[in-house]
């Protein structure tokens, strides 16, 4: 938790800081500065730094022109999203339809954020901007050096490279994820479904009624309550079983191919390695069919009477094993065939670890007499929980988002028996994501599934959060050594 | 400076002029989304459309997009999608709600100046239900083309004309003969057969909502309970097969059963199974509680529609209509073997002889043009699937308690 605490107070200090230099250079700066303010190239034009000037001011005018004729066509339109519906008239003479200056409520809510994403960056700039400013004033009265425009673009090589490598990433992060992520969480607040579909209709906020279609339940009431609870149980359970399994199948494996009595390890390891360079969707799509109430197994199992003898003892009441079609049944087989799916990664994984095993404590297990079993209970699985404990968080929350898995499994195989379940578009079977796909997809109920995507990542960041606390705070490697 | 301002002007001035130019000489541009055997049909058809006006010049590109899947493409973004694409009649209302078909009767003016048709000439020229399925609240909003729907096919090796009129002879001679009937259950396209022949019905509301009544009792005083026993008895014949939606081919091609519930899709399949000698013919009859009722099956038909927001929709119709008026459907016919709705080209003798058509008209002559939207297929798949696995049981009570939760799943507002 302290870790946590620190970050926090961290941030609310760099904040500060900030702020107090820019306020700094308000009270303390000479007119120029303060004509940075308004005429963002001044400070550097008293310096001499006319490029540098002119290219801020050309900034600014980009932002202004930016605001003035992209921005005010949307952000005004933001509080209603949109009031003017689409409407159009047939003109005969061009055989054409001509369409109305309609609103279109997405639009206005996507190019919005994007406004005040920019308008957001260009204000921590325009402080930036006023706070240099400053800073070269002082230079300039104490004397020293001001750099040409040319010194200033050779700093980015130099002393300040790592703005030029990070600009390129981070303007990619805030547009295709920043973004985004802000848009889902708006939508998480419209009516944006099938009956709110833009540019056709409009949608407009609601408040917090989405939140409360989700938690309120009871009774026969169809809702999405029942529903959230059990897919979200089911979503963990899965990700704890799909970890675990493929986290110490992997370590096992790659013992086994460690062993000195292996023989062609090459061999195997390679034939392992198979299941990654095979495509997913293919692999899983082979096996699904495998399993299915007709498919091979099931002949198999049919004709050397294992399904016989499973409805004798009444594990199942119907004339086929339904490995994919019936709770649990099909549980226990997508935990299990995801091993054979996952288990290859982890080996690579722990592969590459043990051969960085320390030998001199092995060596010196060995002299004290250690035999094989007390070797890898307290040197080995120590050694190898300490270095991979961080991957095994972050597959966990992969495994919370394993869309493929699931859905290639089950999509288009499993129907629900649970009625209440299938009143919500929900299956036994499915997680989180591959809910809100179905909701998206075949319901274009866009405001559910942005709710639902937002708990997603709660209980992402939640679980990583404390995982990653455990796991990874304070000093584990003193405790190992 | 003054010379490089000349120089700009005189640009600005040269790309203006070529400008009006490239607008005067525009051609007209549409996009057509066709199912994937369509192709080389629909390229054939464009050429002839292009050649039947010679005046305009017209760039025609098509694209591929199945006919069961046109909506979902289309919806994702109304604006990017083909001016002209084909769909199947059951994803109208969505299309519509989304503005995303075009109201003919806007458009009639430009289909009676360019063809000299009116909509009356449409309705007129095809079948009554493939009508009523192309419209929404009394408004035309698509050119059908083929009927589909799904009817029975079976061998007449293991089963006789006479046993196949009622499921429960039927589901005995499979028996006898060692062989199964394969149907889907789990799909509320196949499942409601069952109701519907018992006189229940689907209604879909102007807010997009779903209403069943299917835990009551129909006008024909038969209830939803009696209607799920009788279903409850055939699914646990021993020769009945709940098969997977979407995976009736395959078991055709298993070769175990001696009927099946599909439709004319799997014609060439068939007739290679069961051999030459397949019969095709509309559902067996239920008995319930010994009286004789219908299972009236789900007719649908594939129709081509206009984008509602394509500036170039008074084109689109002209090209929509072409692609389904009597010629194109009979060219489509000998192409794909789809059975037409338009009526002179459905009186041809060659689609007269057809077995998959006579099967499919037959069952379409007793059947249902299904209008459901909104929440109405997940609740209904699970109902089939509870059924196809016996999970309801058998008792009076647990009956109306399922066949309750599935009317409130389906009844459910879009929240």
């Amino acid at each position: 938790m302290t870790a946590i605490k620190n970050g926090v107070a961290g941030f609310f200090a760099a904040l500060g800081s900030f702020f107090g230099s820019f306020f700094n250079a308000i009270a303390r700066g000479d007119a120029f500065v303060k004509l940075s303010l308004i005429i963002w190239g001044a400070g550097y034009f008293k310096r001499k730094q006319y490029v540098k000037a002119l290219l801020m001011t050309l900034l600014e005018v980009g932002v202004i022109l930016f605001s003035v004729f992209f921005a005010m066509q949307y952000v005004p339109k933001f509080g209603t999203l949109g009031t003017v519906q689409m409407e159009q008239v047939l003109n005969m003479q061009t055989m054409q339809m001509e369409f109305n200056d309609f609103d279109n409520s997405f639009l206005i809510l996507l190019f919005s954020l994007f406004s005040f994403v920019v308008w957001a960056v260009a204000i921590v700039v325009w402080m930036r901007n006023v706070v240099n400013a400053y800073a070269l004033q002082q230079a300039a009265e104490a004397g020293e050096h001001i750099n040409s425009f040319k010194e200033d673009l050779r700093t980015f090589i130099g002393e300040k490279f790592h703005v030029t490598l990070l600009s390129l990433p981070v303007l990619g992060i805030v547009v295709f994820t920043v973004v985004p992520i802000l848009l889902l969480i708006f939508v998480a607040f419209t009516n944006y479904d099938q009956q709110h579909m833009p540019p056709n209709a409009l949608f407009t906020w609601v408040g917090l009624n989405n939140f409360k279609s989700l938690f309120s339940s009871g009774g026969m009431t169809v809702t999405f309550g029942y529903a959230f609870v059990r897919v979200l149980g089911w979503t963990l359970v899965w990700s704890f079983f799909a970890t675990l399994t493929t986290y110490f199948g992997g370590i096992l494996m790659s013992l086994l191919l460690n062993s000195k009595k292996t023989r062609v390890p090459k061999l195997w390891r390679l034939l392992l390695v198979i299941t990654i360079a095979v495509p997913q969707f293919v692999s899983l799509l082979l096996v699904r069919n495998f399993f299915s109430n007709g498919g091979i197994v099931n002949t198999i199992c049919a004709n050397i009477g294992l399904t016989g003898f499973l409805r004798d003892v009444g594990l199942i009441s119907t004339s086929y094993i339904p490995f994919l079609t019936a709770p649990g049944w099909a549980h226990v087989m997508i935990i299990l065939i995801n091993i054979w799916i996952g288990v290859p990664y982890q080996m690579l994984i722990a592969t590459g670890v043990l051969m960085n095993l320390p030998t001199d404590q092995l060596e010196s297990a060995r002299v004290d007499g250690a035999n094989k079993f007390q070797t890898f209970r307290y040197i080995t699985m120590p050694y190898l929980l300490q270095v991979t404990a961080p991957t095994l968080v972050t597959d966990f929350v992969k495994n919370i988002n394993n869309f493929n898995v699931i859905y290639l499994l089950t999509d288009g195989v499993y129907t629900t028996t649970n009625q209440l379940m299938a009143n919500s578009q929900a299956k036994e079977v499915d997680l989180l994501v591959t809910w809100l796909f179905n909701l998206t997809q075949n319901y274009y109920n866009y405001k559910m599934a942005a709710v639902i995507g937002i708990m997603v990542f709660i209980v992402c960041a939640v679980f990583t959060l404390i995982a990653f606390n455990f796991v990874i705070g304070g000093d584990k490697e003193g405790t190992y050594q | 400076m003054k010379k490089i301002v000349t120089l700009v002007l005189a640009l600005a001035m040269l790309l203006c002029m070529a400008g009006v130019g490239a607008v005067a000489e525009a051609p007209i541009t549409l996009r057509v989304w066709g199912a994937e055997e369509d192709q080389t049909y629909l390229a054939e058809r464009i050429e002839a459309f292009k050649a039947a006006y010679p005046d305009y010049n017209f760039e025609i590109q098509l694209g591929v997009e199945s006919e069961s899947t046109a909506k979902d493409t289309i919806l994702t973004d109304v604006q990017a999608a083909a001016d002209v694409y084909a769909f199947a009649s059951d994803q109208l209302p969505d299309l519509v709600k989304a503005g995303a078909i075009m109201d003919l009767t806007t458009l009639e003016p430009v289909l009676t100046q360019m063809t000299g048709k009116t909509l009356e000439d449409i309705k007129a020229a095809n079948v009554a239900g493939a009508i009523s399925a192309a419209s929404y609240e009394d408004k035309l909003y698509a050119f059908p083309f083929a009927s589909d729907g799904f009817f029975m096919f079976y061998d007449p090796d293991y089963i006789s004309a006479e046993q196949a009129q009622s499921w429960d002879t039927l589901l005995d001679a499979a028996d006898a003969a060692g062989m199964k009937v394969g149907m889907t259950l789990a799909s509320g396209w196949y499942n409601a057969c069952f109701f519907y022949g018992a006189g229940f019905s689907t209604v879909l509301n102007a807010d997009g909502t779903t209403t069943i009544d299917w835990n009551g009792t129909s006008p024909d005083g038969i209830s939803g309970v009696q209607v799920v026993k009788a279903m409850q008895a055939i699914a646990g014949h021993p020769a009945f097969m709940a098969v997977a939606d979407g995976d009736i081919s395959n078991q055709i091609s298993g070769g175990k059963l001696a009927a099946v519930i599909s439709g004319t899709w799997d014609t060439d399949l068939v007739a290679k199974v069961f051999g030459d000698d397949y019969m095709a013919t509309k559902l067996p009859s239920m008995n319930i509680d010994g009286t004789v009722v219908p299972t009236r099956g789900v007719v649908s038909f594939k129709c081509i529609g206009v984008n509602g927001m394509s500036p170039m929709a008074p084109w689109g119709v002209v090209l929509a209509d072409f692609l389904t008026n009597e010629e194109s459907q009979v060219a489509r016919f000998e192409a794909r073997s789809i059975p037409p709705t338009n009526v002179a080209a459905a009186a041809s003798e060659a689609v007269q002889s057809n077995k998959g058509v006579v099967g499919l008209t037959e069952a379409a002559e007793i059947g249902i043009v299904q209008t459901v939207g909104g929440k109405y297929w997940d609740p209904c798949a699970s109902f089939g699937e509870q059924i196809a696995q016996g999970t309801i049981g058998s008792d009076d009570a647990a009956i109306q308690t399922a066949l309750d939760q599935l009317v409130e799943g389906v009844n459910s507002p879009l929240s």
